[in-house]
């Protein structure tokens, strides 16, 4: 299946990828599923999505897998998750479940949040049967797109036949809303620099944000 | 009278299955239909140009105003005759000769 996979992502026309691995996965069995896409020209960047109920399980686990993953994502199960998701800085992407009425993305996260909103665009909309999906979408878009919030868009799959190439995905985002502009962001650079920025954070001269080590140590 | 400007779409089909031409239109033709109705069928107008059974790659037109809601409808085809598959816009280009190009440059690769 993950050799499947890795062969349509690379048909699809991807370059990096962001593997979503259990958090209790043994790291040699984490290695060779990289060496998989590897083996396919695909760079790998591991995520966690961390589906927390309370604040402190969340903050606990933000502790926790903040140091060994490249990108975290927290799927906002409840609006107090969501609030505290969208101000901590460790969290790079929060989700929403767009079937679910109770918890979706507002004016007032909107005005909260750091990191990036994700969509999951094709597994909501091939998984779903209710055309309410397609609103939802395009609300978080709306809102997103008022508060000047990064998008990233992807396909959320786990199954080869639900890839769909980065164009195809920019090409829905825009039917449903998202300016052309910002859809091929979503798809390319805003991702990229999340990564960009976190690769930067786990370099050795990295202090904190907006502190680093500028002189070399030989000196 | 001058002619509209199309735009053509190099689809390729990622199925365990063969995929005859005819299931393909029929599902492409729907997807279209379905998700943005007849007025937008007709808006969109979207035709198969050419269909490769043996390596599962097509060649689709529609209007040069329309091509994000081709690429949408294709996005949105999960399958052929009850067959899970997935279908890719691997590339768009304003001429089929472009397509080709592209097609003989991936075989090099």
């Amino acid at each position: 299946m993950c050799q499947k996979i890795a062969e349509t992502l690379s048909v699809a026309g991807y370059c990096t990828i962001g593997l979503t691995v259990p958090t209790g996965l043994f790291r040699d069995k984490v290695t060779s599923l990289r060496q998989v896409f590897l083996d396919n020209g695909l760079e790998v960047v591991l995520r966690v999505d961390l589906g927390s109920r309370s604040r402190d399980e969340l903050l606990r686990s933000l502790r926790r897998f903040r140091p060994s993953y490249d990108v975290i994502a927290v799927k906002c199960l409840s609006e107090h998750v969501a609030r505290v998701a969208c101000r901590d800085r460790r969290v790079d992407l929060v989700f929403f479940d767009l079937e679910n009425p109770r918890i979706r993305f507002n004016h007032a996260l909107a005005n909260l949040i750091r990191g990036s909103i994700e969509v999951n665009l094709v597994s909501a909309i091939l998984h779903s049967l209710k055309r309410s999906v397609y609103g939802a979408i395009s609300k978080t878009f709306l809102i997103a797109q008022e508060h000047n919030v990064k998008v990233v868009l992807s396909s959320g799959s786990d199954k080869p036949e639900e890839i769909r190439s980065p164009i195809q995905i920019a090409a829905l985002a825009t039917t449903l809303g998202l300016l052309q502009r910002t859809a091929h962001d979503a798809v390319a650079s805003t991702p990229m620099s999340i990564v960009a920025e976190n690769g930067e954070r786990h370099s050795r001269d990295y202090i904190e944000e907006g502190v680093r080590v500028v002189l070399s140590r030989a000196r | 009278m001058s002619r509209l400007p199309r735009r053509y779409l190099l689809v390729r089909i990622v199925s365990e299955q063969a995929v005859s031409e005819e299931q393909f239109s029929d599902a492409f033709m729907s997807a279209v239909r379905m998700n943005f109705g007849e007025i937008g069928f007709a808006r969109i107008d979207p035709k198969l140009v050419r269909f490769d059974a043996g390596r599962l790659l097509a060649v689709v037109a529609c209007k040069a105003s329309t091509v994000s809601e081709l690429e949408a409808a294709v996005a949105l085809i999960s399958g052929y005759s009850g067959v899970a598959a997935a279908t890719l816009v691997l590339r768009v280009s304003g001429t089929i000769k472009g397509l080709r190009a592209r097609l003989a440059k991936q075989r090099r690769s």
